[in-house]
Formats: structure tokens, sequence, C-alpha cells
């Protein structure tokens, strides 16, 4: 029994801080609810307007945006956790460099940011001879592009260092006996190092993806969602609705919605594994 | 079969030097992750150029050359703003969570461990899918229950609810379970209670995960943004990644903003290069989330 209490204090906290309002959460979207307290049963209605909803699907696309791009950042993280990995002078110099991004908050680094995409900042400035003198931000095209941009900037360290750590896993041997068979640097990615990688890089994908269907600060800090939402997140969405116009019932839907694409990409990783 | 052994061995011998990188390969090596380091560094850079050039042309690349520098802008931002203020809240809001997630977490990870009692794996596995909910998933109902406790700008308020970690409970459980049973139960024969168990056996011999674990979490609060923003109300409860964005948002010139996240990033800086080992096995061994 005394091991109960030794548990108790945490799960009273989770019991009313995680379990309640997870359960909560997906009642509380089945109702209305405003500041004064009152609740009204309004079945799937929020369902239904959020389905009805355009800002819903612009929403939708764009967190879909930022999920799809998640392979650039992972693709970034194993070029460089295989151009670090043996050890050279200076590996450990690059694995910090790279990253310092990872823990720097993006609310913090999002004015200069704002600064490096804006018109008279380096990026407008090398590619004005081509004619993109605008500020990225402030473009339709070209926002997203950019939040990504960020997004790679911040993420990529991460996936590099559980990266170089899957690489430790890989037997020499195999590798040293395709060099003897002739086999050049490709293939022995291809065949050897990538065959290794795989349940380490599925791995990355979900949670780099589950990561990308959270998020907000970036887009709070330097966009608002605009220009005309052309970069509103489904959390920025859940954000607005429920602190801004108090639609608690219908922010409570949209974040069933993001529950729901999390559990769905971790199932399918299951699988993915399962056949494997 | 001696032969080919022969024969085998001086391209086998030469196969172990040609995994490490050649001369030409490492040249080449270091000319790719300069360009790519170049870049990753550059927003930092520039983030300190830009908040030493005040009231000035802000103009690429002239504002990046590092000539003609002022510390205008901290004097402004220290003298005028509330960043003291934002900073001491953000010290109290990372460093109160830190002690008490790692003590409620190894708590109840040993119990999860090494304790039976009814319940238990239900319990455990019920923490563990709440890894999987995204704390946005919860921010409406969490939000509505603390403001029902009265908890809304308030100190504690801002704390409480993200003390329940599932990740530290998880990590501190499976730490745990690694020391062997035998050195609880001699403290046993010899009559120590549970709680002195805990105390002297268990927490000094985490040492080094709540090294790691202390570290992240100081991160992740210190990082913080959507919690503070939606439960601070007044600009005297405010952290520092609130306060600054809020500064982006009134009419403040663009070089005291940046002094501002200088001031707000330096502390992170210290902490990840004073323990970049624990952070990078935190990273590796657990897949703790950065």
């Amino acid at each position: 029994m005394i091991g109960f209490l030794f548990v108790l204090p945490a799960f009273l906290l989770f019991l009313v801080f995680r379990f309640g309002p997870a359960i909560a959460g997906v009642g509380l979207s089945l109702f209305d609810y405003d500041i004064s307290g009152t609740l009204a049963w309004k079945g799937l209605a929020n369902f239904q307007r959020m389905f009805a909803d355009p800002v819903f699907w612009q929403s939708l696309r764009i967190t879909v945006i930022f999920a799809v791009c998640v392979p650039l950042s992972i693709a970034l993280s194993v070029f460089t956790a295989l151009t670090v990995r043996r050890g050279f002078r200076g590996s450990r110099f690059f694995r910090s460099v790279f990253f310092l991004p990872v823990i720097t908050s993006l609310v913090l680094v999002s004015s200069i940011f704002i600064w490096i995409f804006s018109s008279n900042g380096p990026l407008s400035t090398l590619l004005a001879p081509f004619g993109l003198t605008d500020s990225w931000l402030s473009s339709q095209v070209l926002v997203i592009p950019a939040l990504v941009i960020v997004l790679v900037w911040a993420r990529f360290g991460f996936g590099m260092l559980i990266v170089l750590a899957a690489l430790q896993d890989v037997p020499r041997e195999l590798e040293e006996a395709a060099l003897v068979d002739g086999a050049n640097a490709w293939q022995r990615f291809g065949y050897i190092v990538l065959p290794h990688l795989k349940p380490t890089l599925f791995f990355l994908v979900v949670i780099e993806t589950t990561t990308a269907f959270q998020i907000f600060d970036l887009i709070f800090v330097m966009t608002q969602g605009g220009p005309s939402r052309g970069s509103y997140s489904l959390v920025y969405m859940l954000y607005e609705q429920g602190f801004k116009y108090f639609n608690f019932g219908y922010a409570a839907a949209i974040g069933v919605t993001i529950f729901v694409m999390t559990i769905t990409v971790a199932l399918i990783q299951r699988r993915f594994f399962r056949e494997r | 079969m001696t032969q080919a052994t022969v024969e085998l061995s001086p391209s086998r011998r030469r196969s172990y030097r040609a995994l490490e990188p050649t001369r030409r390969g490492n040249v080449l090596r270091w000319a790719g992750l300069s360009i790519l380091a170049a870049l990753c560094f550059f927003p930092f850079y520039a983030l300190v150029m830009l908040s030493l050039k005040p009231e000035r042309a802000l103009d690429f690349p002239a504002s990046l050359i590092p000539w003609d520098l002022s510390t205008a802008a901290y004097e402004r931002i220290l003298a005028g703003q509330n960043i003291l203020v934002w900073l001491g809240n953000t010290l109290l809001y990372s460093l109160v969570s830190v002690v008490a997630v790692l003590f409620l977490a190894s708590l109840a990870g040993y119990a999860f461990a090494k304790k039976r009692f009814p319940g238990r794996d239900v319990i455990f596995w019920s923490f563990l899918a709440m890894i999987m909910v995204p704390f946005q998933v919860t921010l409406i109902p969490t939000f509505i229950v603390l403001a029902r406790m009265g908890g809304v700008d308030t100190y504690w308020g801002l704390i409480l609810p993200t003390l329940a970690n599932a990740q530290a409970v998880f990590l501190m459980r499976q730490f745990i379970g690694g020391l062997p049973d035998e050195l609880f139960e001699a403290a046993k024969l010899d009559g120590a209670g549970d709680l002195r168990v805990f105390f002297t056996i268990v927490l000094p011999l985490c040492k080094p995960v709540l090294a790691t674990l202390g570290l992240f979490v100081f991160l992740w609060h210190w990082n913080d943004f959507l919690w503070p923003l939606i439960v601070t109300q007044s600009s005297d409860l405010w952290t520092l990644t609130v306060g600054i964005s809020s500064l982006q948002q009134k009419n403040v010139t663009l070089s005291s903003v940046l002094a501002g996240s200088v001031i707000a990033l330096v502390p992170i800086f210290l902490a990840y290069l004073m323990a970049q080992r624990y952070v990078e096995e935190g990273v590796t061994s657990t897949g703790i989330k950065g």
C-alpha cells in the first residue's frame, strides 16, 4: 500500500490536469460552454460546423503541408550524421552548432527570422536579381517555405543526434565486407546502413510529424496565421477559437481532430513495424 | 585455400583504412560542414549584431558588420521594460518545476518499478498513454479546470498543471527498474523504512538520470510559450517568451526586442555549454524530445 502512497501525488496531478481534461476534451466537443459556466448539449454540431468551415480545411491543409515537409529535416539529419560520423577533428564542434537551434526557443529568435525574411533582410537582397524583393512573410507563396526553413533549422539537429546513436549499432564488419566486395559509398549506404537505420527513421518520422501537427509558437510570433490565413495551422485555429472568440466547444472539437491525427500516425507506424 | 587468404589480405588491410575518411574526404567534409554550420549559426550572429546597432538602418549587409556598436538597446530594455521581472518569473517557473517534477517522478517511478500495489499496472499504463495525448488537445479543459479553481493569472496556476509530466515518470521508472533489488532488500533487513530507502538509496543512485531529466525539464519550461501565454494575464506574471513576444507587437524598436531576446537566450546557452554531454546523452539514450 505504501507504493500507492508514493504514486498518489503524481496520480492526483494527472487526474486533475491530464486524464480529466483528456476525457473532458472529448466530451466538451459535444457541448457549448461559455465563460459563465453554462453547458449546452450540441451533439455533433461542433463537428458539422467544423467540416463546413473553410477556415478549418485551410488550417488542416497548412498543418499537413508542415507534416509533409518533415522528411526534408530528417534527410538533413541523416546527411549531417553520416558526415560527422567517423571521428575526425571538429566533429564535436559541428555537432554542438547543429544542436544549438534545438534547445533554442523559436519565440526568442523569431524577431531575427522576421528580419531575415523581410524586404531589407539578406534573402531579399541576395535574391533581388531574381525579382524576389518582397518580404517572404507577407507573400502567400513564400510564407510556407520561410516557416519550413525555420522548422528544419530548429529540428534537424535533434534527428542528427538520434541517427548518430543508431549509426553506432551498424556492424562495421558488414560495411568492410561490402567494401571488399567492391561496393561504393552509395551502395554501402543503401544496402547496409539504411536498412539498419529503418526503425530509427520511423521513430523520427512519427515524433517529428506529431510535432508538426502541434506547430503554434512559430506562427503566433511570426505571421499570426497570415497573410490572409496563408500559414493558419490547426493549433493556431484552436487557440483563436478558444481564447479569442471563447468558442470552447468548437475549439475542443479541433483538439479532438488533432488527437485523431496523432493517433493515426502512431498506428500507421506500428503497422509498418509489424510488417517488417 | 591458403592462396586465397594471401590474396585477400592486402586488399582487406586497405579496406580497414578505406572506411576511415581520407585526407581529401576530410577536406571536403570540413568545407561542407563549415558552410552548413555558418548557415546554422547565422541567425544567432545576426541577432547579436543587430541588437548592438540601435536606431540605425538595418539593411543587409551593412548591419552585420561588427563596427560602430553600442549597448544602448540593452540599457534601454533593462531600464524601461519589465524584463528583469520576466527573467525572475521564468527562473521561478523553471526551477520550481524542475525540483517538483524530479521529486514527484522519482517517487512515482520508484513505486512503479519496485513496489506492488493493487492497480499498479493499470495506473502506469494510463500514465504512459498520456504521452500520446498532445498537450494542445487537453489545453481548453485544463484551462477551464484551472479557471474554476481560481488559478488563472497566479504563479501556482502557472506551475501546478505542468508538473503532471508523463515522460518524466516513465524515464524514472525505467531507470529505477534497472537497479538491483538486493540493494533495497538489504536496507529493508536493516530496518530502514520506505521513505528512508527512497531518500538514502534511490535518490543518490538516480543522480545521473536526474541531472539529464532535470536539464530537459528546465529547457522545456524556459522555452514554454503557449501555456504561460494563456494562464498569465498581467505583465507582472509573464515569462520571458511571453514578454518578448508582446514587445514585438508593441511599438518597440527591433534592436530592443533583439537585446531582450539575447538576454533570454544567454542562460540557456550557458546551461547547454556546461552540461552538453548530459543533453546529448539524454537525447541519444532515452529519445527524450529536445
